[in-house]
């Protein structure tokens, strides 16, 4: 029984590089094809993509909630950016603050209606999910659309610093950024008292609706960042692209140590499930099995970390889930 | 007449004054053939949601059902495709086996005391790629699509005259889970395990046996829809069913009843059932883009629940203050 | 008492402990057969256990019981409490919402059409209407319980436990939400029910109750039996006595009361919330510690509430540091102003969360720099700090506060506060589920903090504790301020007789 947190925490994050060297390991093994250069950035991208909705997404289940939008918010943005650029004209950083901004207000419907109308959350934003889709695919009329200009903008995909690509740094800006803000920040200090426990959380003078509210906006932030880079990287605008995004970031935010009951969250942790996530996602291409291989893979990911997660913690997690069944003080 | 009578009422009125207003604004709507198709894809929803609404009765929920329609359909076809054995024997086969994946869902909820959500959304990928796994596959791995040429299972597609079979189903199993809700000790111990778990165990109920008995019987809906499916389809892919938890889920709110457990009945979910595919169906006819139904389906979802969550609250508003108005009448203080 | 045996219960040499303490010593315990009696005794006198034992939901370690003439063995447990017809009168918690009075009643037992399993609704409400109009209340069958009040729906639970064909009723503080009406009701009932040879086991602490309605009363003190006493000898403040009495400590009877001359920290005028407090006036100065009594639900932790800013009030003014205050949970903290609330684990501490973190969430004022960054230096210290002033165990800013123990997890709530700058601190149960020597470093740190200027009101079930700690009690009893007691000693039966409305006090 570890009683020292802060040893319990490292462990933990020494387990989890444990396993991605041993998957790495393994993914090498079973193809040839796997160590190569072509191969890797292909991981590398789709990680990036993922990890840059973790950084905002990850606080909804540290407030005890979740957000299942995210990958449709992540396709319109991509869809609302061309629009905007090349169907209306608009010059670029016009174009992309827009689509930012919208992307900011969808999260600011889903948190006011989760918070202020009590709706759950997983309704909420499983029904924003459905209604952003459709919303996605009418704009663009359900194709897929290739964006050759402006050139400024595709090189944000494409573009390299110091031999890094820039969605790679976009990434990692976004995730320090995260992590600062919620390591560091009385924001992030908020969000996990929220999640640890509500009422405690009331009385200590946090404000838990405008808490929330905040969360959802920043995941919705992430994500809109998410769709820009993901149009420029593929060139395209694609209502589709986005599917199952949102299954990946949950289980990259639940394998990296945030509990879905709230209370705890590691951007860290988030980031290299995401990478894990990239690993399993391109070891089922590898290994030729079609795409929809993947909820598979990733349910019995999440199931395996969820058990570890709850072996770990089940007391406190009764204690915390009984706490929450009780009506608010 | 109670709250939930009155919003059954509002509901079929809504429903009657759509129906009446797509009737004139498109001809095409309200003709045989198009109430057919409009009730066959109801039906279609409305099997599974039968069985969800007793799911959300006890505060759970079931994101399963989509993959269990998937694997029992690619199940069914398999079947018929190595066996070629008469499609009636696997029938009751196939409603068993979402029998069995109900009861692992609950079982592993009530057992480890996991909640709803996350057991039956990794059931759901679980499914889902055993669906493929299972999947007939051509020579290069590719999912090979097998039609099914089986003429009495086909029947299950077709139609009895104009109605198609389906529809009855979806009446009977409808009126049969009504039933049973309403007029058998079983059924009141679903709800007293919804309402309230703690007081239903102290009556001696056996929550966690109603709850397995509700997730086994919400597989079984789900694959009573997929061997209506398939037999539509004649044929199954292991993306059948994909989305289908969204038709469901709104249907079943829509018809009013509530994700906090303890109260809802069949006839809400009918009508919802019915509202959201007269929805569907409406844009459709109306000639506008069929993508506007995800974002009016989506839409509808959101404001009901904010609706009923309103009304709610004022409701209890209301009724604290009488009560507070009788103590105080009553020459109390406090 | 020989022959016919009128006694339904017979308990003697009844021990009890649950890892530790010994809850239960030797209680001898008797129902007669149709009576009604009372059960009495202060917090933790050991009266829900015994009816826990009684109602086989833990199970004593020693001693007999005779119920009906037939051996209980020790490990009676629920089902075979029921199914001898002892039934407990829950509050609210065995009804199910949604369902008739009638599905209630006969939830599990409903009548069945004959050869079908179905539900015979019709018999069903017809057995249910009969019942309830044999004891004439005035109930319909089909009544959805939602729309009852509390006191309807108590009936009900009356009804289902007579349903179950019960023999003997325990009522445990039944009449804690109802109205004078509604109690009154009860009553009627209550004595209905004796008429028809049921026993009713009545637990309270409201002494006018008691002595209203028992034919004899057990007195419980410390986990012994101390007193039975038959309807003639049954007065109230005899019962207060018996209940109390301790062997006086070095306290001598009571503890002195004075009369602060701080300026006033906290002033409240005619306060009035809907439903739950009633024209409340009170002062409370710089450096007193001031303490208030009542029974449960008369309104304490509601006042604290209103007061900090959490709940809303109707009417009233309220003066903070002289100016006039609008309460909010942000101002009050804001103003140095901290509420460390009744129940620890729900709502008291982030169990998850280090120390530092709990500490941390209210202080962020004073650890926030620029572009809302926290410094974890700062949050560090003031951890180290609270931990030092209150000597928490194990001394390290980072464990999980819910590995603590009672009284460390306690020592935490309050010392976020007490690193700040505070003006006036509230603590609502400051003691409740912590060891006695926890309890001592408690009182020595509230004690220290009125001394150094701060105005400190407490909440306190717990007689001695209150009457050791305040310098000023105030007492109050269904929302309202019956009593002060600012001069001369107070003894804890001085606040039990208060709390129970048998000393009035003719406002000045």
């Amino acid at each position: 029984m570890i009683a020292h947190t802060r040893l319990r925490r490292l462990l933990a994050g020494s387990r989890l590089f444990l396993i991605l060297i041993l998957m790495m390991a393994g993914l090498s093994l079973l193809s040839d094809r796997f160590l190569t250069l072509d191969n890797l950035t292909n991981v590398l991208w789709s990680v990036c993509l993922i990890g840059i909705m973790c950084s905002g997404a990850i606080y909804a289940p540290i407030t005890g909630g979740i957000d299942l939008s995210v990958a449709s918010i992540a396709a319109l943005s991509g869809i609302v950016l061309n629009a905007l650029m090349n169907g209306a004209g608009l010059n670029l950083v016009l174009s992309l603050a827009i689509t930012l901004g919208f992307g900011l207000l969808i999260g600011l419907v889903n948190g006011i209606v989760t918070t202020r109308f009590k709706v759950p959350a997983f309704i909420v934003t499983m029904a924003a999910k459905t209604y952003l889709f459709g919303l996605a695919m009418y704009i663009s009329k359900g194709d897929q659309i290739t964006i050759m200009k402006p050139r400024a903008f595709l090189a944000i995909g494409i573009g390299k610093w110091l031999g890094v690509p820039f969605p790679i740094y976009i990434m990692a800006a976004l995730a320090v950024a995260s992590h600062i803000l919620l390591k560091h920040t009385g924001f992030g200090r908020r969000a996990i008292a929220v999640g640890a426990n509500e009422v405690a959380a009331k009385l200590s003078g946090v404000d838990p609706d405008r808490t929330r509210i905040l969360v959802y906006i920043l995941s919705a932030g992430t994500a809109a960042v998410a769709g820009i880079v993901m149009a420029s990287l593929t060139q395209q605008a694609y209502a589709m692209n986005a599917g199952g995004y949102e299954l990946d970031v949950i289980t990259a935010i639940v394998v990296g140590g945030t509990s879905l009951m709230g209370g705890s969250g590691s951007v860290a942790g988030a980031l290299t499930g995401a990478v894990m996530v990239g690993f399993i996602n391109n070891g089922l291409n590898l290994l030729n099995m079609p795409a929809s291989y993947h909820p598979l893979a990733t349910g019995l990911v999440i199931l395996a970390a969820l058990i570890l997660n709850q072996g770990m913690s089940l007391p406190r997690t009764l204690i915390r889930w009984m706490a929450r069944l009780r009506p608010s003080a | 007449m109670s709250i939930s009578a009155v919003r059954r009422l509002i509901l079929t009125g809504l429903l009657i004054a759509i129906g009446a207003a797509l009737s004139f604004a498109s001809p095409a709507f309200f003709t045989v053939g198009n109430l057919m198709t409009l009730l066959q894809e109801a039906s279609q929803t409305g099997i599974v949601a039968v069985g969800f609404t007793l799911v959300l009765i006890t505060a759970g929920i079931d994101m399963s059902i989509g993959a269990i329609i998937a694997v029992t359909a690619m199940l069914c076809v398999n079947f018929l495709y190595y066996t070629h054995l008469p499609a009636y024997l696997f029938i009751p086969v196939a409603l068993a086996g979402g029998c069995a994946i109900g009861w692992f869902n609950g079982f592993v909820i009530t057992r480890f005391k996991l909640p709803e959500f996350i057991v039956t959304l990794a059931t759901r990928g679980l499914l889902t790629g055993l669906a493929l796994i299972i999947a007939v596959k051509d020579a290069d791995g590719f999912v090979k699509n097998v039609f099914i040429e089986d003429p009495l299972f086909l029947r299950f597609g077709g139609a009895i005259g104009p109605v198609y079979f389906i529809i009855p189903v979806f009446f009977a199993l409808a009126a049969a889970t009504q039933f049973f809700l309403k007029r058998t000790r079983a059924g009141t111990n679903v709800y007293a395990t919804g309402a309230n778990p703690a007081a239903a165990r102290l009556s001696g109920i056996n929550t966690a046996r109603t709850l397995v008995g509700v997730y086994m019987f919400s597989g079984f809906c789900a694959a009573l829809a997929a061997v209506f499916l398939s037999a539509r389809m004649m044929t199954a892919m292991p993306e059948f069913g994909i989305g289908s938890e969204m038709d469901v889920i709104a249907a079943v709110v829509i018809g009013g009843t509530p994700f906090t457990g303890g109260v809802g009945d069949i006839w809400g979910t009918v009508i919802g059932t019915l509202f959201l595919a007269t929805i569907k169906n409406g844009i459709l006819k109306l000639g506008l883009s069929p993508y506007i139904q995800p974002i009016a389906i989506g839409g509808i979802i959101v404001v009901v629940v904010v609706v009923d969550v309103w009304y709610k609250g004022f409701a209890e508003a209301v009724a604290a203050r009488a009560a507070r108005q009788k103590r105080l009448l009553d020459g109390e203080g406090a | 008492m020989n022959g016919m045996n009128d006694d339904l219960l017979l308990c003697a040499g009844i021990d009890k402990s649950y890892n530790g303490p010994q809850v239960l010593s030797g209680v001898d315990f008797s129902l007669r057969r149709g009576e009604i009696h009372s059960l009495v005794g202060e917090n933790g006198a050991g009266k829900s256990t015994l009816v826990k034992i009684l109602t086989g939901v833990t199970q004593r370690d020693r001693g007999s019981m005779v119920f009906d003439g037939r051996e209980i063995p020790l490990e009676h447990g629920r089902t075979a409490a029921q199914a001898l017809g002892i039934a407990v009168i829950y509050q609210e918690l065995s009804l199910i919402h949604g369902m008739t009075v009638a599905q209630n009643i006969f939830l599990t037992r409903e009548p069945l059409l004959p050869g079908l399993r179905l539900i015979d609704r019709g018999k069903m409400n017809r057995m249910a209407q009969e019942l309830i109009d044999r004891y004439g209340f005035r109930l319909r069958a089909t009544d959805v319980i939602d729309g009852l009040s509390i006191g309807q729906r108590q009936t009900v639970e009356i009804l289902k436990a007579l349903s179950g064909k019960a023999s003997l009723m325990i009522m445990d503080e039944p009449t804690s939400s109802l109205t004078a009406a509604e109690s009154a009701q009860l009553f009627e009932i209550i004595r209905l029910l004796k008429a028809r040879g049921i026993t009713v086991l009545y637990i309270s602490h409201r002494m006018e109750e008691v002595y209203q309605l028992s034919d004899r009363v057990t007195v419980l003190r410390d986990g012994r039996k101390v007193a039975v006493l038959e309807r003639e000898q049954i007065s109230p403040a005899e019962i207060i006595r018996l209940m109390i009495g301790r062997s006086l400590t070095g306290r001598e009877s009571g503890n002195r009361m004075v009369r602060s001359s701080g300026e006033p920290v906290l002033e409240v005028e005619g306060l009035c919330a809907e439903g739950r407090l009633v024209d409340i006036t009170f002062q409370v100065r710089r450096g007193e510690v001031l303490g208030f009594g009542g029974l449960v639900g008369s309104g304490r932790t509601e006042l604290m509430r209103t007061i900090y800013g959490i709940d809303p009030f109707q009417a009233g003014r309220i003066r903070y540091l002289g100016k006039p205050y609008v309460p909010s949970v942000a101002r009050s903290i804001a103003g140095g102003y901290g509420f460390v609330p009744e129940e620890r684990r729900l709502q008291g501490i982030m169990g998850g969360l280090s120390i530092t973190g709990n500490i941390g969430i209210a202080n962020l004022d004073a650890s926030s720099g620029r572009f809302g960054l926290v410094s974890g230096g700062k949050e560090l210290d003031h951890a180290r700090q609270a931990i030092t002033l209150l000597n928490v165990k194990p001394a390290d800013p980072d464990i999980p506060v819910g590995n603590l123990s009672g009284g460390n997890q306690q020592k935490v709530v309050v010392g976020k506060w007490l690193i700040r700058d505070l003006k006036l601190l509230i603590v609502d149960e400051p003691t409740v589920g912590i060891d006695i020597g926890a309890k001592e470093e408690m009182y020595q740190t509230l004690r220290r903090l009125a001394d150094s200027g701060v105005a400190v009101i407490i909440v306190s079930s717990d007689l001695a504790e209150l009457t050791r700690l305040s310098d000023r009690i105030l007492v109050l009893r269904k929302g309202r301020i019956v009593r002060e007691f600012a001069e001369g000693t107070v003894t804890e039966e001085d606040v039990l007789m208060a709390s129970s409305g048998i000393l009035q006090e003719v406002p000045p």
